[in-house]
């Protein structure tokens, strides 16, 4: 009898421990699982930065470009003002150093309007 | 059913007893597995979320940086622009006026108009001074012009303000000077400089609004002219 007993509690004892190992490998799935939520995200998350990172390059490009061009406009538009400027001094410089020259030359001598003439 | 039970049901019994035994595991297993994939989902939806906000963060700001610094590009550029035109106006008005200073030299060639320009400049720098006695300086060579004129000088002077005035040329002015007349009086301490120079280094700096208005046009942002 007893050896049926223990024959019978060595069966259950297998069963237990076949029961254990199948609850194991459910809880290292779950462990596998959890590293592979970060892994897949971490990959997701590159991809991610990596797309956003071009945007951003491309952006920038584009801003360099278009600064340069701005800056090319606004050289041109100088030297033409510059140029324009230059013209029209060209054209009114002489009547204005006539204007100046007379001035220099012209003199009227008059008393401080505090002051009266001495009558002698 | 107390008596004991014969081989076939403690058989019977035993494998009913491990299949509960499996079956249990299974259920528990699978329970698990379930709750392990939704873990999964929301653990990795979680991260990716968090990651990618911070990204978005991230480039947000590098954008507005780089805008900001196209702005000031931008500015810098508009600034150096407007420095750059105004200092084409500084070079013509430079242009200008040393034009100018090579011009008074020849206005001594005209000997009447000369004549007149120094009896004029005399009186006016007398009529300043309301001094008794003034002592002219001229150019060597127009010491003989400048008594002629300071003769008629203090005619003119009697008219406009009833006085007597004495004068005395001296010809101390340096031979590079355009020309006009320095009046002193009082003993050296009063000192007025009527020279061609000095009068045209004086209209250079009072007429630059009006040459501004000749040369470059009106300037639009003004808006007081008193």
């Amino acid at each position: 009898m007893s050896n049926q007993s223990s024959q019978g509690i060595q069966t259950l004892l297998e069963a237990e421990k076949d029961a254990a190992s199948v609850v194991q490998e459910a809880r290292q799935y779950r462990t596998q699982r959890l590293k592979d939520a970060r892994s897949q995200a971490s990959k997701e998350v590159e991809e991610y930065k990596k797309q956003k990172e071009e945007e951003f390059k491309s952006l920038e490009s584009k801003n360099a470009g278009s600064t340069e061009n701005l800056q090319a406009q606004v050289d041109k538009e100088t030297e033409q003002k510059i140029s324009e400027l230059k013209k029209v001094y060209e054209a009114h410089k002489d009547a204005v150093l006539d204007k100046i020259l007379d001035r220099v030359t012209k003199v009227n001598p008059e008393l401080h309007r505090n002051l009266r003439k001495l009558e002698s | 059913m107390s008596r004991p039970l014969n081989d076939d049901e403690v058989l019977s019994e035993m494998n009913k007893m491990v299949a509960f035994i499996k079956q249990e595991a299974l259920e528990k297993a699978r329970e698990i597995k379930v709750k392990a994939d939704e873990e999964f989902a929301i653990e990795k939806a979680k991260l990716v979320k968090q990651e990618t906000h911070a990204i978005d963060m991230l480039y947000e700001k590098k954008r507005k940086e780089t805008e900001v610094a196209q702005k000031i590009a931008q500015s810098a550029q508009i600034n150096k622009s407007r420095l750059r035109i105004l200092q084409a106006r500084e070079q013509c008005l430079q242009d200008l006026f040393s034009t100018a200073r090579e011009k008074i030299q020849s206005l001594s060639q005209d000997q009447d108009k000369y004549q007149a320009l120094l009896q004029g400049t005399v009186v006016e720098g007398a009529l300043r001074m309301l001094e008794e006695n003034v002592t002219l300086y001229s150019k060597k060579k127009d010491v003989s012009v400048v008594e002629t004129a300071a003769e008629g000088a203090k005619g003119q002077y009697k008219e406009i303000s009833g006085r007597t005035i004495i004068f005395s040329v001296e010809g101390e002015l340096s031979s590079e000077s355009a020309g006009g007349v320095v009046l002193i009086g009082n003993n050296k301490r009063i000192v007025i400089n009527n020279t061609l120079d000095e009068r045209l280094q004086l209209l250079e700096d009072k007429m630059l609004p009006e040459i501004r208005m000749d040369l470059f046009g009106i300037n639009e942002n003004r808006t007081f002219y008193n």
